[in-house]
This record gives structure tokens, C-alpha cells and sequence, in this order.
């Protein structure tokens, strides 16, 4: 490559950060190359200085596949990325990665991306150039007041976060919507209430016993590599731990529970009571800090009347209790299984409850590390905004809307009247890499670059033990000239409102060089100067910084009866189960997770429905039959996976497929359970009860058995010894001390 | 090749089935390394993280449905589940997962049998496999007793690396073309750019320096590799933990409570994988 400026920049793109000693070459790409028609392409006969062909170099950047935020490592080669790993100076991740992080380079190399503007005009979308684009867009926000503007985004941390906000201020507008499928946000709300710490550390590592309400913690949660470090050291201290797993569709969790137990959909939180009931009158713990409403309450579930309501039989649920007890300290958990229902906040309570009266707080439950700068921290998002974004479009209050790293067309229920809301507003922009369903939904559609492409900064909202900022590089040149990163692209919406303030910022690199400047000298120390400060950071992917910890109180707040009214309604409860894989549908478009197969079911590109052979045979349902899942709010159709490892009264369809767009690797494959949810809300914290749909199930007559396509060849290890499993008192002996 | 290299190849597979140990035709043990793995089937949680990881790293093409259900799917690293307990209403104890690929048999069933020695036994101490000189046989895979050769049926270029997916491909190995079997290498790419590594800076490769992608990013570090022969080494320490001999088909361990164990060495096929039980606790 020549040229003085394209080495300039190309050497401030890699930002000399490399972890190995030398510097990637500058093999651009031969699209991007030529197609700028401004240099002249250069055989390796004369190589770049600083460029050993065939040598790939490792740099640091951070995942953005799912909110939990592990750093990783890429392996650069020739220009190109190559491969994703763990970044073991990451305290999310320390050198692991998911197959969601696994499969980011087919993101970025995705042949379906966007790769210019695209105008809505005469009711299609085409192509634009960024000049066109950007006057329109200029024109359309010049027109809007205040709170009839408004941003909505996936899970958003960092400087992005800032930047956004900054452009939230100028625009006078304070409507950001943050939705997340895959969420936690009831549990954190009880977590606030009753130990003073939205985020607080779960030790699982530091139990002994782990019983889970549904708690997802390896698979789909909230930080899936954070907990699997922390489930490696529980399964192998001094005792090996105990995992206790209750839910009614088994998860990747359950799946390695030493005791995986079916409850009824929606009595978790009645069964947690249970559990307390045992624990104070049988077991005569203390019921110190308890109000004296909840007290009572525990009274009227006794263990009798608790089984019944749970299907959970009476002996197992005085077991675990008393295994509770002897196993201290253990930590009680509550997954989205829990939350999502219209008592979602009470069952959750009722179940953290639990941890107060076993003395786990200060033990497993630690304050959770916090960044020092409060702007900052992630803004996780839950289904509350989706809700009310689809009632305030619905009620004429917005008129320009940026949509990006959400999918709600794809995601809303349509009991919400998305739709009809999209409709009412006047102009809907969507900075996506894809064209999923709300880019194609979009009026003005921004090209955005990929994440590997891009600067950036997250901030992982569950951390381990200490604070930091992890810092995103691109690792390449963009694919496509036309995209813009994230940062540029607000950025550049800045400049035009508060060009005081934000012309002297180049683009968003130098936005993100400055801020670091500008860090307190106490997070720089070590470092000669700003420039070396940068460097180390860029080199290990991530800051460490001084953690704020808040000092965690163990209280019990009065909450609502958990048995709620669920249990009155008939029919089988919708389980619309994410994944680690597809997770919410976003990673639809990756075909190395499309043929990875569901953890339980080993289904690969399809949807199917789970349920019980019981419940099958009574509706008349064989294996690999095409049923119809029937709510309120419509019926999806899908073949029926025959399995043991869900309630009877449950049918699980699996989140991720379903997509009207979003490329060929997704448009057309299974159905999306997302549709048919009532728009039921928790009563305390408005987020959707995505739980507690009833439905009923149908074999479609004439259907053929057509077969769903699933990997491994048996179910059952027919007498071979392939797992072997042995006694924990066999392990004990052994290799315990 | 000819026909003194098959013979060659069958003298050796015998006397390692008979006298225990792989030997050359000169009876001397060639070993340089000695690659194996060990995987904790307590920590394994099925989450499918190694088999992507493959994906990534070893150039394997995605098939898509209708050939996935072909038993086409080229996923050298697969996740068995298995539901114990068939009788109970329900699976209390969870599911077991078993993630296969090829054990790197010290005496493999596959070898000798293939018409051309596409397949043969490295002094690593690995099964490799030569992909220019397959023909496509599949005498191996048929006689495989763990299923984990792959067969490309297809030319799957065009179909699993559209432009620019391309670009993400491993310029380190090779992309397989129709007619060729592959399987696991335990990475050998990765393995020799280890190896080259140390012989640059002229030393010995060090413990976790060669590591393959599954066990680099198995987010409970189930997976553990390396090299038997150095003594030090985390996985001789494994093997000599959980007395697990090579070169037998049947374990006589001193103390049997030891959770190590190899699938299918009653074959003596002499696997490298020693995988440990999967341990649950009644309650």
C-alpha cells in the first residue's frame, strides 16, 4: 500500500497495540483496495515495513455478541481477521470464549450486510450516498421537538453510552429505550430492594450449594462465561458443590443439575415459600428481618399444600431444605423462568428471600464491582421499554426514532401493536449492519460497521472481581468503505447540534483518545505519558480500575402473594426458551450457529415445540408431529420434540427463528413464539410476564411425519460405556481433601 | 504408495495391537511427542463452545439442513447427549454430554485399512490424515468405531464460504475439496506452530503452548491437552492422577475409584482421550 495517508491512518487504525511484537500487514482487502481507486496494490515482493507475511498477530478488542462483554483476542493475518479468543486479562471471561463469540467473524464477513445508505422511496428501500443520507436525516431531526425524538437500542455500556446521551441533551429529548430479550432485570430490581445492589457479585464458586430457580447461569444469562468460570471452581474445590436445579423446561444449566426437578410453571415463587417454611418453623432458623405480612405468609404454605401446588413432591422439597441448611454457605438463584410472570417480582423476592434467612449475603452474594464513572456503566435493557415504546408510537408521541442493536419488530409480541405504532411515526432510522426486520421497517437505514471494524468502549455490568473498562479496536480495514462505526455516526449527529463542543474531536477514535486523556491520573498510573497510557490499554483489551463496591444489606421487603393469578387460567404455559447460540434471534444469521445443535433437543436449523410424551399422548401428539401452538394472540406452527425434560404442563418453542429478513441464512426457517405472548406486565416492575402465556396444542391434521433434523445418532448410550457417571461419595474419597 | 508402505503400515497396526505400544518396522518407539487429552465430563456442560471453536479454526464448512440430515455435517467436534434413566418420568439427574472427536488411536482401527496410507501414525503420536493423497475409499470411517471421520460428499466451497466469507478461512491448513475424508488434528496447525516456535528460540515447547481451539475456549476448562512425554506437564500429571495406562486395552488400576477411563479401549485401538466420569451426587 502507498500513499501517506492511508499509512497514516492505517497505522492509527491499528493504534500500535499489537500483543506480539510485530505489526500486521497492510493487505487490505483487494474490494476496498480498488474500489477507492486511490492506491495502487503492492505484491509482497516489497513488503510493508513492520509486516511478516504468513505471521498473524493477536490483538485485543471486546465481544459484542451478547451484553456480558468478555474481551477477546483476534488473530490478524494478512489485513484480515481470522479467529476469536478469550482475552485471559479480562475479568468477564479470562480467556474463554462462547460459541456466540466464537461465531463473530461471521458476522463481520457476512455476505448479507449492509453495506450503504438506503432511503425509503416509493415505499422501497434503495440505495443512497452517506450526502444524501445525511441531509435527509439532518432535515427530519432539524424537525422534531424534544421527546418526539427518541433513541432505541439493544444493551448500550461505555463511551457510546455517552455519546448517546450527550445527543439525547442536545436534542432536549430524554427517551431512550432499552430492550433486551435475554434479561435479568426483575431479579435486579429485587436484588436493589433487598440487598442495596442492582448488580451484586453471585458467588457460585464460593457456595456449596447452588439451588436454582430456573437460573440459567452457564446458558442464557446475563454473563454465561463470568458463571462458567465460577461453576468450574464449584464443581472442583475442596467439597464439589451441589447443584440443585427447579424449572420447567431444562436448560443448558439444568442439564448438569445433580437434581433437576420439574415444577409447575409459575409456582416457583410458591415453592421458594415452601422451602422457607421448612426452614424457619421445621429447621428453626431465624426469621430475624422478615416482615411480619411476608411471616405470615410463609405460614399458610406448608409443605403439603405446597406440593400440590408445585408438583414438586413433599420429600424433595424437605431435602432440599434440609440440604440448605447443612450446605452453608449455598446461594439460591431465580432465572427469567421466574421472573416472567405477572407476580414475577413477588416469586423472585420470595426466592432471594431465601439467601436472607440463609445468611448468604456477605458469604456468596458480594457487592458487585462498579466503575468509578457512573455515566459510564451499562444500561441494560429489559422488555418494560419495549412495552411502552410500543404504546407511546401507538399514542402519536414520537416522530423520529434511531433504532440500533435491537430487533423490536422481530422481538414485540404482536399483541403490542407494534405495527400499528411504527406506522405513526413519522421517520424511523435504523443503524444496523444487518437487514433484519427493523432496518426493513426503517425509512433511512445507516450502514453500520461491525464490531471488529469498530472503536469502542464496554463496560460489562456483571464483572468479576474488579472494575473495567474493556476497550473495542477494530482489527481490520471496514469491508465496506461505505459502513461508519457506531461512534462516528452519533458523533457526526453531535457535530451538527453542538459543534462548540464536538468539532474538535475528528472522529470518534479521537473522541475515545481524548476521554482517556482525560481519565483521573490515579487510573493512568505506571504510564509516562497519555500516549503509553493508550497503548497499554489497546494492548491489553482492557482497564482495570479501583472498584467502587456499595456495602450490601440482608433485608426482606414485603412483596405480594406469589402465587399470583397464573395458576388460574387453563392450557399449557408458553416457555419461549433462548439459547446460547441463536440467544434471541440476533445470531440467526451466523450458519456455524445454525448448525450447532440446541444443547438439549441437538435440533439444528429449525424451530421445534418441547413437550412432555405424557402430555403428547394426551393431545394425541407423536415425535417429529406438526403441531399448532394456539394463544390468545394467534398460533405458530412447528414440529413436536417428544422430551422427559420439560413439565407436563409446559410446551417450550425455542427462541431464534422465525425471520421474515435478516438474510438467507435466516429468512424462512421456524416460527418465532415471540409473536403469540400476551402483553400480560409484572405488576411492580412493568417488564413483559414473557412466561406466563397460555396456550393449548393441536396436532395438525394430515400433516406427514416429516422429520426435524438432529445431530448424534442416539438418545440413549444403549449399555456402552461412553458417560460414565459415579457417586459424589466415590469423588469425594478420591480427589477430595 | 506402494505396496511395502501398506505392509509396512499392517505390520505396525499388529504389533501394536500385540505387543502393546506403536514401534516402527524396526522395532524402535518413535515417539517425539505424545499429544493426548483429557476431558472432565463432570465440568462438560454441553454448551457447544470447543465445537465452534473447530469451526473457526479448522476450515470446516457448515452443510446446512437437508445435508445435515443426510449425515453430512463435517463437525469434527461433536456433543453426544444422552438421557440416562429411561425408565423415570423424568431425567432428575440432568442429561450426559459427551463431546467426540477423534481419539488419535495409538494403534488405529482406521490405518490400516485405508487402500493408500492416506491415513498414518506421526511420531507426534497422531492419526493424521493426507488429504492429497485420499482417494475417498471411506474404508476408514467405516471402520471407525467412533464416527468421527467426515466425508466430503460435496465441493462445499461455494456454499459455506460465499464472498467475503472467504476471508475468515485459516490460510494455516488446508480447505477440503469433494471426495476427501477429514477429521480432527487435535489442531495440528496450531501443535506445529508451537513446535516451530521453540525450535526457533531452542528450547522445548512448554506446557499449554500447543493447545487446540476446543480446549482453548471450553468455558469450564474441561478440556485439557498436551504432551504425555513430558512428565511435567498438566496431562501426564492427569493420566498418572487417575492411573490411566496407554497400550492396554484393559485398565488395572491399583486404585479403581480413579475417574479416568477410555471409550471403547477394550477395542485396543489405545485412544489418546482419557475422559474423567461424569460425577452426581444423590440426593
Amino acid at each position: 500500500m502507498s500513499g501517506k495517508l492511508n499509512r497514516r491512518s492505517f497505522m492509527k487504525m491499528m493504534g500500535w497495540g499489537g500483543v506480539g511484537t510485530a505489526l500486521v500487514g497492510c493487505d487490505m482487502p483487494s474490494t476496498v483496495t480498488l474500489e477507492e481507486g486511490v492506491e495502487d496494490v503492492v505484491s509482497y515482493l516489497s513488503p510493508e515495513e513492520y509486516v511478516i507475511p504468513g505471521v498473524g498477530v493477536w490483538y485485543a478488542s471486546t465481544c459484542t455478541q451478547c451484553a456480558a462483554g468478555c474481551g477477546i483476542h483476534g488473530r490478524v493475518r494478512e489485513g484480515r481477521v481470522l479467529k476469536l479468543e478469550g482475552n485471559p486479562e479480562s475479568p468477564v471471561n479470562k480467556g474463554k470464549l462462547c460459541l456466540m463469540g466464537q461465531a463473530g467473524v461471521q458476522g463481520h464477513y457476512n455476505p448479507d450486510r449492509i453495506t450503504t445508505p438506503l432511503l425509503r422511496s416509493g415505499g422501497s428501500l434503495s440505495p443512497v450516498s452517506w450526502e444524501k443520507a445525511e441531509q435527509v436525516l439532518a432535515e427530519k431531526l432539524g424537525g422534531v421537538k424534544g421527546d418526539r425524538f427518541a433513541w432505541f437500542t439493544g444493551s448500550m455500556s461505555g463511551h457510546q453510552l455517552s455519546l448517546l446521551s450527550s445527543h439525547l441533551d442536545a436534542m432536549g429529548s430524554n427517551k431512550h429505550f432499552v430492550h433486551e430479550v435475554v434479561n435479568n432485570t426483575v431479579a435486579q430490581s429485587v436484588y436493589a430492594d433487598m440487598f442495596g445492589d442492582a448488580t451484586p457479585r453471585l458467588r457460585i464458586d464460593k457456595a456449596k450449594m447452588v439451588l436454582s430457580f430456573g437460573a440459567d447461569f452457564m446458558g442464557a444469562s446475563e454473563s454465561p462465561l463470568l458463571y462458567s468460570g465460577d461453576y468450574a471452581r464449584f464443581r472442583t474445590g475442596k467439597t464439589r458443590g451441589l447443584l440443585v436445579q427447579v424449572e420447567a423446561k431444562m436448560s443448558l444449566t439444568g442439564g448438569s443439575a445433580d437434581l433437576w426437578m420439574p415444577v409447575k410453571p409459575g409456582t416457583e415463587g410458591v415453592l421458594a415459600l415452601g422451602v422457607a417454611n421448612l426452614l424457619l418453623n421445621k429447621l428453626k432458623m431465624s426469621d430475624a428481618g422478615i416482615p411480619s405480612d411476608v411471616r405470615e405468609m410463609i405460614n399458610t404454605y406448608d409443605v403439603t399444600s405446597v406440593a400440590r401446588i408445585t408438583g414438586v413432591a413433599g420429600h424433595r422439597i424437605q431435602r432440599v431444605a434440609a440440604l440448605l441448611q447443612e450446605r452453608s454457605p449455598s446461594l439460591v438463584l431465580a432465572g427469567a423462568t421466574v421472573e416472567g410472570h405477572t407476580h414475577g417480582y413477588a416469586s423472585t423476592a420470595a426466592v432471594m428471600m431465601l439467601n436472607h434467612i440463609l445468611g448468604n449475603v456477605g458469604k456468596t452474594i458480594e457487592p458487585g464491582a462498579k466503575l468509578p464513572f457512573p455515566q459510564l456503566a451499562a444500561k441494560r435493557g429489559g422488555t418494560a421499554d419495549l412495552a411502552t415504546f410500543a404504546e407511546a408510537a401507538k399514542g402519536q408521541q414520537l416522530d423520529v426514532v434511531i433504532f440500533h442493536g435491537s430487533n423490536p419488530v422481530y422481538t414485540a409480541p404482536a399483541s403490542l401493536g407494534l405495527d400499528d405504532g411504527l406506522a405513526n411515526i413519522d421517520f424511523k432510522v435504523a443503524i444496523a449492519q444487518f437487514p433484519d426486520e427493523t432496518a426493513m421497517a426503517a425509512d433511512l437505514v445507516l450502514p453500520a460497521a461491525s464490531y471488529l471494524e469498530d472503536w469502542g468502549t464496554q463496560v460489562p455490568t456483571f464483572l468479576g472481581d474488579s472494575a473495567a473498562i474493556q476497550l473495542q479496536q477494530p482489527l481490520m480495514e471496514k469491508l465496506y468503505a461505505d459502513t461508519r462505526g457506531f461512534g462516528d455516526i452519533v458523533l457526526g449527529l453531535l457535530k451538527q447540534l453542538k459543534a462548540a463542543d464536538f468539532d474538535k474531536f475528528e472522529d470518534y477514535y479521537g473522541y475515545l483518545r481524548n476521554a482517556f486523556a482525560s481519565l483521573p491520573a490515579s487510573v493512568k498510573a505506571g504510564a509516562s505519558s497519555d500516549d503509553a497510557f493508550w497503548n497499554g490499554a489497546l494492548q491489553a483489551g482492557v482497564v482495570m480500575l479501583p472498584a467502587d463496591l456499595v456495602t450490601l444489606k440482608s433485608t426482606v421487603i414485603a412483596f405480594a402473594d406469589p402465587r399470583g393469578g397464573d395458576d388460574a387460567a387453563s392450557g399449557l404455559t408458553l416457555i419461549p426458551s433462548p439459547r446460547m447460540g441463536l440467544w434471541d434471534g440476533r445470531h440467526a444469521n451466523l450458519p456455524w450457529l445454525q448448525e450447532a445443535p440446541d444443547q438439549i433437543s441437538k435440533v439444528v436449523w429449525d424451530s421445534w415445540a418441547e413437550i412432555h410424551p405424557e402430555t403428547a399422548k394426551e393431545n394425541g401428539i407423536s415425535q417429529g408431529d406438526l403441531i399448532s401452538v394456539s394463544s390468545a394472540h394467534g398460533e405458530i406452527r412447528t414440529r413436536a420434540v417428544l422430551l422427559k425434560s420439560m413439565h407436563r404442563d409446559a410446551v417450550a418453542v425455542p427462541l431464534g427463528q422465525g425471520h421474515e429478513a435478516y438474510g438467507r441464512y435466516a429468512k424462512g426457517i421456524g416460527i418465532n413464539p415471540l409473536k403469540i405472548i400476551d402483553p400480560a406486565q409484572d405488576a411492580k416492575t412493568g417488564e413483559l410476564a414473557m412466561y406466563a402465556t397460555r396456550v393449548s396444542i393441536k396436532r395438525v391434521a394430515g400433516s406427514e411425519q416429516f422429520g426435524l433434523v438432529k445431530a448424534g445418532g442416539s438418545d440413549t448410550q444403549a449399555g456402552r460405556k461412553l458417560v460414565v457417571t459415579v457417586p459424589a461419595e466415590q469423588l469425594q474419597r478420591t480427589e477430595g481433601t | 504408495m506402494s505396496l511395502d508402505n501398506i505392509l509396512n503400515n499392517w505390520s505396525d497396526y499388529r504389533k501394536a495391537a500385540e505387543d502393546g505400544g506403536f514401534y516402527d518396522s524396526e522395532g524402535n518407539h518413535p515417539y517425539e511427542h505424545r499429544w493426548t487429552m483429557s476431558i472432565n465430563l463432570d465440568l462438560c456442560n454441553g454448551c457447544n463452545a470447543c465445537s465452534t471453536a473447530c469451526y473457526a479454526e479448522n476450515n470446516l464448512a457448515f452443510v446446512g439442513k437437508e445435508r445435515f440430515e443426510k449425515g453430512h455435517a463435517m463437525n469434527w467436534m461433536r456433543i453426544e447427549r444422552y438421557w440416562d434413566d429411561q425408565e423415570k418420568d423424568y431425567p432428575e439427574k440432568g442429561a450426559s454430554f459427551l463431546p467426540m472427536m477423534c481419539q488419535q488411536c495409538g494403534s488405529a482401527t482406521c490405518e490400516p485399512v485405508c487402500p493408500v496410507a492416506a491415513t498414518y501414525h506421526t511420531p507426534d503420536g497422531l492419526n493424521a490424515q493426507v488429504y492429497n493423497r485420499c482417494i475417498g475409499s471411506r474404508y476408514c470411517s467405516n471402520n471407525c468405531p467412533y464416527r468421527v471421520r467426515y466425508f466430503n460428499f460435496y465441493s462445499y466451497y461455494d456454499d459455506a464460504w460465499p464472498e467475503p466469507m472467504q476471508q475468515q478461512l485459516n490460510p494455516d491448513i488446508s480447505v477440503r475439496d469433494k471426495g476427501v475424508m477429514e477429521k480432527c488434528t487435535f489442531c495440528v496447525q496450531r501443535i506445529r506452530s508451537a513446535k516451530e516456535k521453540a525450535k526457533m528460540e531452542d528450547r522445548a515447547v512448554r506446557d499449554g503452548e500447543a493447545m487446540p481451539a476446543c480446549a482453548q475456549s471450553c468455558p469450564t476448562s474441561a478440556i485439557v491437552f498436551g504432551d504425555t512425554l513430558d512428565e511435567n506437564s498438566a496431562i501426564s500429571k492427569l493420566w498418572k492422577k487417575h492411573q490411566v495406562k496407554r497400550n492396554v486395552a484393559h485398565q488395572d488400576k491399583e486404585n479403581p475409584e480413579m475417574r479416568g477411563y477410555r471409550i471403547f479401549e477394550e477395542l485396543n485401538v489405545d485412544p489418546s482421550v482419557m475422559y474423567l466420569e461424569r460425577v452426581r451426587e444423590d440426593v
